[in-house]
């Protein structure tokens, strides 16, 4: 039996080398250590032997089971990754083809994106957001604010009338009043909003367009806090490397009154088309509140101050993106805003 | 307002570049718009002509050999070229030559140019081609060359041969600046600028002979309008083109010359800032000026000859028998000064800024006088305007000086004095500077001050009508301080005191949610103008009735087509759909967050927040809209989202819904009704939806709560009912919802829904209809068997039997 238990393994392992695919592989591991096969014969076999060629054909047998066995496997093991080796070959693709986008994409308007940046870097500095109505009374937009009926400044702004009192605001500056007039001081604010201008649409004008302000009331503020703040913020906003600076204006609400300019964004203040050779880019207004704002709002103007500063958001959009229209944000053309 | 360089060194040492300047007049507030040079022409220089021969191929063009500075290695001439048809130049003439990137006044650019076979290597130049006049040049009017009278070096450049070669400074005015709506006015700030202090001009009083009162009268019927008015007589006048050097300023600072009585107007006019009238005395009936209201429709002719329609709100300059004069905006026709004029009555006045404002607009014309009255003029400063006007009448020899001033002024202007604190304009700008370094500042600008304790006292000088005397006086000196010292020296501080939290307010963050989820869901962000056309509500089918139509009107819109605030944000994005269409953007999902205004009778009108979204295109469809609102409001954590029937009548008929939030509609979704899609042009259906956003805020759940994952298999279920065919899916959802069932059943949903298409097919009997639908099963606690599955199925069977007369299908 012996020989038999050497022939098996024999052709076994001459059968192996022939093996072309998983099948045959199965076949020759059934014919050989299945329940049938020829080596299980054998150990099946083995009851009639005597006690002691029994164990001995015993051993001998369990050697070449588990060689065979063991062969099997790694024959196994081996077709199968050369199997997936063709398949990964024959799945390779193109992948220069252009790539599915069937999943339409969201986008917000640039106005948005703007807005929370500065918004967030005033909450950053410790102001609250506060909002008040589009449409205003010309009490809050104008006379509350040091603009009284017949003010020369009134011309500044051209201004949407409803009636004699109420109107389109100009500015978010009537949020100032309302601020002013419901919150209990000291506070900070930052108002967003849309406001409307009688300036008919062309590519640096719209009619409707994005303010922000920021309106700090409290008892010590300086005219060298505004300039902190509006330096910080003009960081937080257009980065680390733009500086500021205020330069003296004119706003009937605030006295003194800034504008201010940043380092041009384009040349970095070198001078370029964009900044017409002067390396600064007028971005805002600002200054100390007027004490008549403030008293006309029911605070003492002796024991309360404050600051404000308005910004277009429209105008930091531009800037920002490099946007030359301003009629493109008010548009809704998915070119324009799939590009921002 | 423009300030010609040359006018500015008549009162300061210039000394430093153009731009220095202008960063330093833009540091005190004064911005320098446009630096504009004086000789609009470039690149023309002067040439003397060696040598002329005649053109061998044209009559009428000769060719010059001209010398333009030009030397070769050798220090030999080396001439240049010229054709010409100028029949007024001769050999040894020196005139001037453009050369090649010449730019002339008139914008054309030269370069060298072959004229019938000889190149010509520029042009030569007269006035016209320089833009100048006599004025700037004696013989620069004519119609011809240029000849240069005086001796110059060729190669010179032509501005600076002429003396032209300086600038004009075009200066952008505050409003609060009144006083600088003049050259004196720029000239004070320029100097301090420059570090110097401006000498103020004494102006030399010309007494005259006789009395005005002679010659003229003037009463002021409405004190309130004309607060004050001056004048001054002349007489045995000489009508003729005023000086070369007074034309050449008016010129310089845009003015046309005219004659030298009304050129004396206008020099005043920008030098003082204060506009001043010269009337024909002869015009004047009786002599007698008569300041009064004009009457309803009483009309006017102004100088340019144009009639104008008075009201009886507007100030007239009359006789006693007719208007002379528009107050503040033009002279009349009929008194104008002409060739003839024989004596003149000078006019300063004060007028009520409001009234010439309302005048000029209701008018439709506005002039630099209106301009600057409309801005503020003042009373002391009109009586120096006359007294100048006056001085200039003599210097210029115009004609022989009247005695006595005419001045009807209701009050006399007084001098007006202020106290600063002098601490609190430190406090203010967070400055430690003394008394006395304030007072220099000021002084530096012609305002005298002086240190009286720990005050500052400040004798405001008259044209600084700006300074308040009150609660604003230490503000306005801080302004002043602040500018003149220099907002740069300030150093920068953090603010100190109480420290802030800063917070982003609820409703803003939800904004900020609602925005992120629409753009996720693919939709891009609109901005749409709030204006809108009485028109849109037609287009989209609003009844008469409609709440939408109850909308705001402008009192002055840009047109009768944006002159309604809008009360939906449909229309806007409708809009935007069709242009995003029409581009073939390959995008139709958009959405708005925008107020609207509903009108209030009179005060303010009520304010809403919405939000529009909206979708076109191919795959879209009332499901996916809803689909879109679904998933938006479950992420908001809205409460009880329901969907009926209804909605606004620009909404398809078939295809609309109200959405409730706990029982309360807060917006309606449909499909476009095509006749509203027909008004708006768009071809493929689209859907809408709009949201009250402030009434979906109130039914949001304000804290989302973990709630454990389900521990147990979900068991899920198909089932398809015989239902009666106006059976709606809500119907199925409700009934399933009110069925006492053992164990949860979710998420119940209808995926089909089957007609047949002739009465019993699929077994179907007629006025039926089939609805599958999908449901969860599952158990807090324990894996559900078969019996209790079957038990629920039967239970929800029996409810969908009981409320819809439902039978299983078999």
């Amino acid at each position: 039996m012996l020989e038999e238990l050497a022939k098996i393994r024999e052709e076994a392992l001459k059968k192996l080398e022939k093996v072309q695919s998983e099948a045959e592989l199965t076949e020759l591991n059934v014919n050989i250590l299945g329940r049938n096969g020829a080596l299980t014969g054998i150990l099946r076999g083995m009851a009639s032997l005597a006690a002691d060629e029994r164990a001995k054909l015993g051993k001998e047998a369990n050697i070449v089971k588990q060689e065979l066995a063991s062969m099997f496997e790694g024959a196994k093991a081996r077709m199968e990754e050369r199997a997936e080796e063709l398949r990964i070959r024959a799945e390779t693709i193109d992948v220069t083809l252009p790539g599915v986008t069937d999943i339409p994409f969201g986008k917000l308007s640039p106005l948005t994106v703007v807005y929370r940046q500065i918004r967030d870097a005033l909450i950053g500095l410790g102001f609250t957001t506060f909002e008040g109505p589009e449409v205003e009374y010309d009490d809050y937009n104008f006379t509350k604010l040091n603009l009284p009926l017949n003010h020369p400044a009134r011309d500044m702004q051209d201004t949407f009338y409803v009636n004699d009192r109420v109107l389109l605001r100009t500015h978010t500056s009537p949020c100032e009043a309302r601020a002013l007039m419901t919150l209990e001081p000291p506070f900070r604010v930052v108002i967003p909003g849309r406001v409307f201008r009688v300036d008919e649409p062309d590519a640096s004008h719209s009619p409707v367009f994005m303010q922000m302000e920021g309106l700090v009331v409290d008892k010590h503020l300086t005219f060298a806090d505004l300039k902190g703040t509006i330096d910080t913020f003009v960081k937080a906003v257009f980065g680390e490397n733009v500086r500021s600076r205020l330069r003296p204006s004119y706003f009937p609400f605030t006295e003194p009154s800034a504008e201010v300019d940043i380092s041009c964004t384009i040349c970095g203040g070198k001078g370029c088309s964009s900044c017409k050779g002067t390396g600064w880019m007028e971005i805002m207004g600002c200054g100390m509140t007027n004490p008549h704002e403030i008293e006309n709002c029911g605070l003492d103007p002796h024991e309360w101050n404050a600051f404000a500063f308005g910004v277009g958001v429209d105008r930091v959009a531009c800037l920002k993106y490099g946007i030359n229209d301003i009629r493109l944000l008010y548009e809704g053309d998915a070119r324009f805003l799939r590009q921002l | 307002m423009k300030l010609p360089l040359k006018w500015l060194k008549d009162h300061v040492q210039y000394n430093v570049s153009h731009q220095e300047f202008a960063t330093r007049m833009l540091l005190r507030g004064f911005e320098v718009a446009e630096i504009i040079p004086e000789m609009k022409a470039t690149g023309v220089f002067v040439c003397t002509i060696d040598d002329i021969e005649q053109h061998p191929n044209a009559e009428r063009l000769r060719v010059c050999s001209v010398d333009v500075g030009r030397r070769d290695e050798n220090g030999e001439k080396k001439n240049i070229t010229i054709v010409t048809n100028a029949q007024n130049v001769k050999a040894g003439d020196q005139v001037p030559v453009a050369l090649d990137g010449a730019v002339l006044a008139d914008g054309m650019e030269i370069h060298p140019t072959k004229m019938r076979g000889v190149v010509s290597d520029g042009m030569f130049c007269g006035g016209a081609e320089l833009g100048i006049g006599d004025a700037e040049y004696e013989g620069a009017g004519a119609d011809s060359v240029l000849v240069l009278n005086e001796k110059h070096e060729n190669g010179e450049p032509i501005e600076r041969a002429l003396e032209l070669d300086d600038v004009i400074f075009d200066i952008e005015l505050t409003p609060n600046r009144t006083d600088c709506q003049s050259i004196l006015g720029l000239c004070r700030e320029a100097a301090s600028a420059l570090g110097q202090r401006m000498a103020e001009p004494e102006i030399k009083p010309v007494e005259g002979v006789g009395d005005a009162s002679e010659y003229a009268g003037v009463t002021v019927l409405n004190e309130t309008l004309c607060p004050r008015y001056l004048a001054r007589v002349v007489t045995d006048l000489k009508i003729e083109p005023s000086p070369k050097w007074m034309q050449l300023r008016l010129k310089l600072a845009g003015l046309r010359p005219i004659n030298n009585i009304v050129d004396i107007t206008n020099f005043v006019l920008l030098e003082y800032g204060h506009p001043m009238h010269a009337f024909d005395l002869a015009c004047i009936k009786d002599g007698q000026i008569v300041v009064r209201n004009a009457h309803d429709k009483e009309i006017v002719t102004t100088l340019d000859g144009k009639e104008r329609e008075m009201s009886a709100d507007m100030l007239l300059i009359a006789d006693p028998a007719k208007g002379v004069g528009i107050a503040g905006v033009m002279g009349g026709l009929n008194s104008e000064i002409t060739e003839k004029t024989k004596v003149t009555l000078f006019e300063s006045a004060v007028f009520l800024p409001e009234n010439i404002r309302h005048t000029t607009r209701r008018l439709r014309h506005s002039t630099d006088s209106s301009a600057r009255f409309t801005k503020g003029v003042e009373a002391v400063n009109a009586e120096k305007a006359i007294a100048r006007a006056i001085e200039l009448v003599e210097q210029l020899g115009a004609g022989r000086v009247v005695g006595g001033l005419i001045d009807v002024c209701a009050k006399k202007p007084a001098e007006r004095t202020v106290y600063a604190d002098i601490a609190h304009v430190n406090r203010i700008l967070n400055t430690e500077l003394s008394g006395e370094t304030m007072a220099e500042l000021l002084s530096s600008i012609n305002v005298p001050a002086r240190v009286e304790g720990d005050k500052l006292k400040i004798e405001v000088p008259h044209f600084r009508v700006d300074i308040e005397s009150g609660l604003e006086t230490d503000w306005d000196i801080a302004e002043e301080v602040g500018r003149l010292y220099g907002y740069d020296n300030i150093a920068p501080t953090l603010m100190n005191g109480d420290t802030f939290q800063g917070r982003l307010g609820a409703s803003f963050a939800r904004e900020d949610e609602i925005k992120d989820l629409m753009t996720a869901m693919g939709f891009m962000e609109l901005y749409n103008y709030n204006f809108t056309s009485p028109q849109e509500y037609d287009a989209l089918l609003l009844d008469e009735n409609d709440e939408k139509r109850r909308t705001v009107r402008l009192r002055n819109p840009f047109g009768e087509d944006q002159s309604l605030m809008r009360t939906t944000l449909v229309g806007g994005i409708l809009r935007t759909l069709r242009l995003n269409a029409n581009r073939k953007t390959g995008h139709g999902r958009f959405f708005e967050l925008g107020n609207v205004h509903f009108d209030n009778n009179d005060d303010l009108p009520e304010e809403r927040r919405m939000l529009g979204i909206a979708c076109t295109g191919a795959g879209e469809s009332f499901y996916t809209l809803k689909g879109v609102i679904e998933q938006l409001f479950a992420a908001l954590g809205a409460k009880e989202l329901r969907f009926e029937r209804g909605g606004g009548e620009y909404l398809h008929p078939g295809q609309k819904a109200v959405i409730l939030l706990e029982g309360e509609r807060v917006g309606e979704l449909g499909g476009v009704h095509p006749r509203v899609r027909r008004s708006f042009e768009l071809n493929a259906p689209a859907y809408i939806a709009e949201i009250d956003f402030f009434k979906l805020l109130s039914h949001l759940a304000s804290e989302r709560k973990f709630r454990p994952l389900p521990k147990f298999p979900i068991v899920p279920r198909d089932l398809a009912i015989v239902v009666d065919e106006k059976t709606e899916a809500q119907q199925i959802t409700d009934a399933i919802a009110a069925a006492k069932t053992a164990v949860t059943v979710e998420n119940v949903r209808v995926f089909d829904v089957f007609y047949p298409k002739e009465p019993g097919e699929k077994g179907i009997p007629e006025g039926k209809k089939s609805m599958a639908f999908r449901f969860e099963l599952r158990s807090e606690d324990h894996t559900l068997n078969d019996e209790e599955i079957n038990r629920t199925v039967n239970q929800i069977l029996k409810a969908l039997k009981f409320r819809l007369d439902a039978e299983l299908r078999s």
